[in-house]
């Protein structure tokens, strides 16, 4: 009998080490301490025993009794405590940490740029204070033509502007290096122009360049409409029709299906059904000869877009100033 | 540029050419056209009506109730005008229709009390004219339902096409039709000049001299004597007013209309108005200074620019707009009328000068047709016969003492492959060049010389006829390529330092933004010697700018203002700096990448957890030393502090690298802060970005971590307030052996319980040896020597350590 209780504590003390919440802490109750527990089984079993053991085992039952309940009451103290240390209102709110992040501008370059840069273009950058020489006449624009016009200028003098484009780095990139050329040149250009919700007097622009010794107009064309497929999605349609530029000819300006109406014509595309997205062409046999490259010999496009008016059609952005108020609440968005 | 369809139809034939197929291939080919007003569409629902009954109005004395036959039924139709009356023809627009101007939808209406079934409409509604007395009566001749569109000619397509600036063959009617001609395959019609020339040359009544044949290589001029001057035919009318030009007479509106018909601008003079009959081309006598043009103005005359005078005076600024002293008026009978072609290069800068842009000066600067002077001068001189009468002289009075040539331009047929990647069968080649007014002198050989007509200034060479080629064919025609593999070449990326810098410092919570280059010129000289703009658009944007820190100043303001107060911003962008006044090269200023960081507001918020904490100088070095670490900066890189920072900053210091200054900034003083309106503290740095590059890592390699336990051991000094923590951390560093790898301040103080004078610095030591695991004994040792090399140096005292 005297085993059997030993026994009984053991399993009493394994049980008890056991307990982790409430419902195991009922079962290990009722499975020493209730009626038919088995502690009340062993005081009933001891009223069979002989009657001179019985005042030893009286006293070990009792024993293991009392430490019994000692334990048990411990245990509920414990879950009890336990409960209330870790009590968290996990729906608290968090402690704030710092988000920072690229303005959209940026995000949009580097779209770009990683298209671009899968195909095995470079990427080139120079100054925005340029020289007439850079800006205009390397890229053959005749002293007072009315292509100037087209492109308000900021001058500081006779001799030095603000870049209107970024093809001043075509031409610093071109004469420093020989063919094969292929790179593009972001960046930001200056035009004189006032400034209201659909135009800025400073912008974005990416250009393009590839020249080589047989390079056509229709590698223009799959360059751009792969790079148009990446950037604008796959299911767009695209058209290329005849414009002007003075470093280029022949010059085209791409568009792409109006995003909002599919090509139907609605008050985005004027009714046309498209959008423009860059100019481009083949580099002017003039432009060629004034970096030094032999215009019967190498051939090659070039290529520009705004960012920003990207940015504003990507992002359903309609006002171009927002891009440059640098309101926090705007720039958080993306 | 206004091109009416209808006019285009005088000179090609569009039959079986639907609006949209026009359209698509002038804008595909060059000619971008951007609006496209359809009058047909404008007047749907618009038709040629009778007024059958005029009665009253049963509940309004002003209007009238009208029975109206519209072709198919006859309805009742309120009307407020005054003088519609039974019997008229009228313009009535059937309920559906849409009013041309001011778009108000007409439908089945109560007017004070009865069913209208439709309107009659004034001039105003149809935006035909501005006149709203009342209702417009039509010709009784024109047959009730006819689509009004019909009954008035009001049947155009209107297109505004965006010429290209080398496209000046083609800022005109005919213009346009010849490409449609190339375009369609289709024949191009010049009109015939049939004159009925009187017996008296024209020589006789005015007399020509070109002093300066240079800038006026052809001058032109026929003579009309006896003219009536008064309006201009309806035909004539209608022409200009589709395109938007404003009738005047018919002298006048004759000359507009041979512009806009063949682009050659033209000029009539009163003859008895010309001193001495005579015309002179000269260039301006310095005496010369001002000059009335005929809209009344008194202008500014260019030093350069070439003037048409008579025998005494100027007359006319050669190519931009005629004087007040020689126009046509009511009293005018004999006209001469000019048309020469100007040297574009001598017409431009005296418009753009005398800021005056006409629609001939916009053809002359662009090339108009130095063959086409005389077609243009007799074309004129038969119209103004045919609309106001009297006699053309005998022939035309021709100055033109060096004819222009076609221009010879060899061709080599496989170049379009070449270029274009794209074979176009040499039979389109040969049609396009035709069409298009080249010829070709051979065209059986691959080798061609084309005669390209003077009146196309934009081609002079083989890639100039290769996009004519290409663009009358059709870009769309031409197939992409797909290369399979782009050579190769090895590749740069210039942009990739500055977007390491973005994600170190997107990284670290700041936000990027862009700002204006362009500022004023009290933000410009802030910080540098600022270069002016010669053409500024405001004085706002006069300046560029020498530093990003009024960009930045404005964005915090902006902010602010909209009670978002606390910032942790980047900008990377240009400044530029003048060496010298005056830039002639580009050695005489400098333009620098730069980055900038600004911090303002609370670097902690007041959370349920958290204390409220504005920022301070050390969030920003913290932010910077954050910012080097995730850079990967190499330890040359030095801080400097001061007391004193200028005129921008207090608590200001320095990132140097050698004796280079790679950064500065600090606190921006509050008067400075407060003149951009900021009324909280600031906190800015700005770098140059080619400096932080020199100083990135090159030769990061693999350090093992460490291997065996650190061990901290902290120490707190009582030190004299004015010791700078740096002198103190400096001097371990050197005194103390390779044990040490650390010292950092983890507690500060003052206060009077320490004594006045006195601050307590709190420091915590890193100790460790690469080659085991440091005994307590090792560490001691290093640790007390420490304390009292500290303690005799800046006669310290240890408050406590462990």
């Amino acid at each position: 009998m005297i085993d059997k209780i030993e026994a009984a504590k053991r399993e009493f003390d394994h049980d008890a080490d056991a307990v982790g919440d409430e419902r195991a802490l009922e079962s290990f109750r009722v499975k020493f301490l209730s009626r038919n527990g088995i502690i009340s089984k062993l005081f009933d079993e001891m009223k069979a025993a002989p009657n001179e053991e019985k005042p030893a085992l009286g006293k070990a039952l009792n024993q293991f009794r009392k430490g019994a309940e000692e334990k048990f009451t411990a245990l509920e103290e414990k879950l009890q405590s336990d409960g209330e240390e870790d009590a968290v209102d996990l729906s608290l709110p968090g402690e704030p940490a710092f988000v920072g992040g690229k303005h959209i501008l940026t995000q949009t370059i580097d779209s770009i740029k990683d298209i671009f840069k899968r195909m095995g273009f470079s990427v080139y950058e120079g100054p925005e204070l340029e020289s007439d020489y850079h800006n205009f006449e390397a890229l053959n624009f005749p002293p007072d033509h009315p292509a100037r016009d087209e492109q308000d200028t900021y001058f500081v003098n006779d001799k030095f502007l603000l870049r209107t484009h970024t093809s001043p780095v075509q031409i610093r990139l071109m004469q420093s290096t020989k063919p094969p050329v292929r790179a593009i040149m972001p960046g930001k250009v200056y035009r004189n122009e006032a400034i209201n919700a659909r135009s800025m007097n400073h912008f974005y622009q990416v250009e393009g360049l590839h020249v080589d010794t047989d390079v056509t107009f229709a590698d223009l064309k799959s360059a751009l409409m792969r790079f148009a497929a990446e950037f604008y999605g796959e299911n767009s349609r695209y058209r290329f029709r005849a414009s002007f530029f003075p470093f280029t000819e022949p010059s085209a300006e791409m568009d792409i299906s109006c995003f909002l109406c599919g090509g139907e014509g609605c008050r985005v595309c004027k009714h046309t059904g498209w959008l423009e997205i860059l100019g481009c062409g083949m580099v002017d046999p003039n432009v060629l000869k004034a970096v030094g490259y032999d215009p019967d010999v190498y051939s090659g496009y070039a290529f520009g877009m705004g960012v920003d008016r990207t940015a504003l059609m990507r992002y359903a952005v309609p006002d171009i100033r927002v891009l440059y108020e640098n309101d926090i609440r705007f720039l958080r968005q993306f | 540029m206004k091109i009416s369809l209808n006019w285009v139809k005088q000179y090609v034939d569009l039959d079986g050419l639907t609006m949209k197929d026009v359209v698509d291939a002038l804008t595909m080919s060059g000619l971008e056209v951007g609006d496209v007003v359809d009058q047909t569409a404008r007047y749907d629902k618009f038709v040629v009506a009778d007024v059958v009954e005029k009665g009253k109005h049963p509940n309004a004395d002003r209007l009238a109730l009208c029975k109206v036959n519209d072709g198919a039924e006859t309805l009742d139709v309120v009307c407020g005008a005054p003088n519609v009356e039974a019997g008229q023809k009228v313009a009535f627009a059937q309920v559906g229709s849409k009013l041309p101007r001011g778009g108000h939808k007409i439908t089945k209406a109560k007017i004070r009390g009865v069913v209208s079934n439709g309107m009659i409409c004034a001039e105003d509604e149809l935006d035909i004219g501005d006149d709203h007395s009342g209702i417009i009566v039509l010709d009784p001749k024109l047959k009730t339902g006819t689509p009004l569109a019909d009954a008035l000619g009001l049947n155009d397509v209107l297109l505004e096409i965006e010429t290209t600036p080398n496209r000046s063959d083609a800022l005109s009617h005919y213009g346009v039709a010849r490409d449609l001609s190339a375009l369609f395959d289709r024949k191009l019609t010049k009109p015939t000049i049939a004159l009925t020339e009187g017996k008296t040359p024209a020589k006789k009544f005015a007399e020509i001299a070109v002093l300066d044949p240079e800038h006026c290589p052809r001058y032109t001029a026929t003579v009309v004597r006896g003219v009536e001057i008064k309006d201009s035919p309806d035909w004539l009318k209608n022409r200009l007013i589709s395109i938007g030009a404003r009738p005047i007479n018919n002298v006048v509106d004759v000359t507009n209309f041979v512009l806009h018909e063949i682009g050659q601008p033209l000029h009539a003079f009163d003859l008895d108005r010309l001193a001495g009959k005579k015309i002179v081309v000269r260039k301006r006598k310095p005496e010369e200074k001002t000059f009335v043009t005929l809209d009344s103005q008194e202008r500014k005359l260019d030093d350069e620019a070439l003037m048409i005078c008579d025998a005494e005076r100027p007359v006319a600024v050669a190519g931009v707009m005629g004087g007040e002293n020689s126009e046509v008026t009511p009293e005018t009978t004999n006209v001469l009328i000019e048309s020469a072609f100007f040297n574009p290069r001598s017409v431009r800068p005296t418009a753009r000068k005398m800021a005056l842009s006409t629609d001939s000066s916009y053809r002359f600067e662009r090339g108009t047709d130095p063959d086409g002077t005389r077609w243009a001068a007799e074309r004129a001189a038969q119209l103004i016969v045919e609309t106001g009468g009297g006699e053309v002289a005998k022939g035309a009075i021709d100055v033109y003492p060096k004819k222009m040539k076609p221009k010879r331009v060899k061709f080599r047929s496989a170049q379009i492959k070449r270029i274009l990647g794209y074979e176009i069968p040499k039979k389109d080649v040969v049609r396009i060049f035709r069409k298009l007014g080249f010829e070709i002198d051979d065209a059986r050989g691959n080798d061609w010389t084309v005669l390209v007509p003077p009146f196309r200034h934009d081609i002079d060479r083989e890639i100039d006829l290769i996009e004519e080629a290409a663009r009358i064919y059709g870009y769309d025609l031409i197939t992409p390529v797909e290369r399979v593999a782009v050579p190769m070449i090895s590749t740069v990326d210039q942009t990739a330092f500055a977007d390491e810098i973005r994600a170190a410092l997107s990284g670290i919570g700041f936000r990027e933004i862009l700002c204006n280059p362009l500022v004023s010129e009290r933000e410009a000289e802030l910080s540098g010697k600022s270069i002016p703009l010669q053409n500024p658009g405001t004085v706002d944007m006069s300046r560029l700018r020498t530093s990003l820190f009024a960009g930045m100043l404005s964005t915090i303001k902006r902010n602010v203002n909209v009670n978002e107060r606390s910032l942790r911003l980047f900008e990377i962008g240009a400044t530029f700096n003048a060496r010298k006044d005056e830039i002639k090269s580009f050695d005489d200023f400098f333009e620098e990448r730069r980055l900038a960081i600004a911090m303002t507001g609370d670097a902690s918020k007041k959370t349920w957890r958290t204390e409220k904490r504005a920022y301070d100088v050390f969030d920003l070095k913290g932010a910077l030393g954050a910012f080097s670490a995730a850079l990967r900066l190499d330890n040359s890189l030095r801080d400097c502090y001061y007391d004193s920072g200028g005129r921008l900053f207090d608590h200001y210091f320095e990132t140097k690298r050698g004796k280079t200054v790679v950064g500065y900034g600090g606190r921006v003083k509050r008067e400075v802060a407060e003149s951009f309106d900021v009324d909280q503290e600031v906190f800015f740095f700005e770098l140059l970005i080619d400096e932080l590059f020199a100083a990135r890592k090159t030769d990061t390699r693999y350090a093992a971590p460490p291997r065996y336990p650190k061990v901290f051991k902290d120490a707190a000094f009582l030190l004299d307030a004015s010791v700078k923590f740096e002198d103190v951390r400096n001097f371990i560093e050197k005194e103390s052996s390779d044990l040490l790898k650390a010292v950092t301040l983890f507690d500060l103080f003052e206060g009077e319980s320490i004594g006045a004078g006195k601050k307590s610095a709190a420091l915590s030591f890193e100790f460790y040896d690469e080659g085991g695991t440091l005994t307590d004994d090792e560490v001691e040792k290093e640790f007390f020597s420490i304390i009292e090399n500290v303690k005799t140096r800046f006669n310290a005292a240890l408050r406590g350590g462990s």
